[in-house]
């Protein structure tokens, strides 16, 4: 039995770069398929019905043509384009964090539902007044459980004790955090004050982003949780989170 | 997006004589030409008579040895200032932001705009790791800043992008407070465009920018 010649997904554009004269490729995060590449006919010219469908950020349902090298988008129609998010530079550069980041942490064509609703629902949160940098916080621990690299909060990763307050620190390479007395050798460690430790299990124990308490974080504190937080992604990514130096940037700018 | 290496064609051709296997790598690093169109390409300018490859090969080297900046708009240039920025007949009091070259061209074509340009040569992308520095923006800031600066209108014609708008608002963010006026090329429906394709950011612009029939 042959495979059908044509499938429909409902995606995240993720990021899109001009291919050809006038064509576009397009990473999408699909909740069926999980992340694509796909290619987008004549959807640079100004009269293409793909087009304004397929910017960064948004919600897409798509029909796809399977190809012999790429697949090809035949159809799209916006879901929700998450106009709030788009609406100023630093709130879209937060939108592209979550876009980056989902990016760097899936592989073509793996599925993974948890991770798709978890952009999504953070898209959403961004665009209402909760505090942005929060739900930032909230999906950089999340989109590492979803990926299987969640940083141990609750016990020494060396001797399995529970830890005691403020007789612990945090080390990305070992794993999470460590009771004072182990001291694993070849990886960094680093300090981690106890309201930064109890920040964190915070936002591994609240169930969604939604459902973040209203939170006035001093700005040491969100400060030393990024610092954590960023360090973690940056060592599985294998390489720098450029948004998150522009979102830095832009902030002061 | 990072840059993709380009495949080294030699490879791939057995039997290529040194020269032409240098000719088509050199071609596949061009964007946008893959190993089969460098091969067709490299094909081609081999076949040109003497002087035609001759006079291809000194355009290449005459545009990448003679061309600047123009120190006022940033537009690539033989001589700054460049010839919209001397002209006295352009209007001195509007500036149109563009992205690249290339926009600056589409703008002219229309004849509809007779102001001076500033040309950011990109775009401010945090995928891209591009922020304020990395285009040409400080100098925008700088010309718009000048004690005797004779800008009224500031028009920011940055593609209706993502980033284009990051961009136009990064602008309008930054020069608020100045008595300069910012505006953004209206949005909406192209010519020969259809309701039913549009997505519904363009479509709700254009509800939000319709304009009385006269």
């Amino acid at each position: 039995m042959t495979s059908p010649r044509t499938y429909r997904a409902l995606g995240l554009t993720l990021r899109r770069s001009p291919v050809r004269e006038a064509d576009l490729l397009t990473v999408v995060y699909t909740r069926e398929q999980g992340k694509l590449e796909l290619l987008a006919r004549g959807a640079q010219r100004l009269t293409s019905k793909l087009m304004g469908h397929l910017e960064p950020l948004t919600l897409v349902r798509v029909s796809v043509a399977h190809g012999r090298s790429m697949d090809q988008i035949t159809e799209a129609e916006v879901v929700d384009a998450f106009p709030a998010v788009k609406n100023g530079y630093e709130n879209a550069a937060r939108g592209l964090y979550v876009a980056e980041l989902i990016d760097g942490f899936s592989a073509l064509s793996v599925a993974n539902a948890e991770l798709f609703n978890l952009a999504v629902e953070t898209l959403e949160a961004l665009g209402t007044e909760r505090n942005a940098d929060l739900a930032l916080r909230y999906f950089d621990l999340q989109l590492l459980r979803s990926s299987g690299f969640m940083p141990e909060l609750y016990i020494c990763v060396e001797c399995g004790e529970e830890l005691e307050p403020d007789r612990h620190r945090f080390a990305v390479g070992a794993g999470g955090t460590l009771c004072t007395e182990c001291g694993p050798i070849d990886v960094v460690v680093r300090p981690l004050s106890l309201p930064a430790l109890k920040l964190l299990r915070l936002l591994d124990r609240t169930e969604s982003v939604a459902a973040l308490p209203e939170l006035a974080v001093p700005p040491p504190l969100e400060r030393e949780v990024r610092e954590a937080l960023t360090a973690t992604l940056q060592y599985w990514l294998d390489r720098r989170v450029r948004s998150q130096e522009f979102l830095e940037t832009a902030k002061f700018a | 997006m990072a840059a993709v290496t380009p495949i080294m064609v030699s490879e791939y051709n057995p039997g290529t004589a040194r020269s032409l296997s240098r000719l088509i790598e050199e071609l596949n690093r061009l964007p946008g030409i893959g190993p089969k169109s460098a091969q067709r390409i490299a094909d081609h300018v081999i076949r040109l008579p003497a002087e035609e490859a001759r006079s291809l090969a000194d355009a290449i080297q005459e545009a990448r040895d003679s061309l600047l900046f123009c120190d006022p708009c940033r537009n690539l240039t033989d001589a700054s200032p460049c010839e919209i920025c001397s002209n006295p007949q352009r209007n001195q009091e509007q500036i149109c932001v563009v992205e690249e070259r290339r926009d600056l061209v589409a703008v002219e074509r229309t004849r509809a705009y007779r102001g001076l340009y500033h040309v950011l040569h990109g775009v401010l992308s945090p995928l891209n790791g591009v922020g304020p520095e990395d285009i040409h923006l400080p100098q925008l800031f700088d010309r718009l800043r000048e004690t005797d600066s004779p800008f009224q209108e500031l028009i920011v014609a940055t593609n209706p992008t993502l980033e284009g708008d990051a961009t136009a608002d990064f602008i309008n963010r930054r020069l608020a407070g100045t008595n300069i006026r910012i505006t953004r090329l209206a949005r909406g429906l192209p010519v020969g465009g259809s309701l039913e394709f549009a997505d519904e950011t363009t479509l709700s612009r254009a509800l939000s920018g319709r304009s009385a029939l006269e």
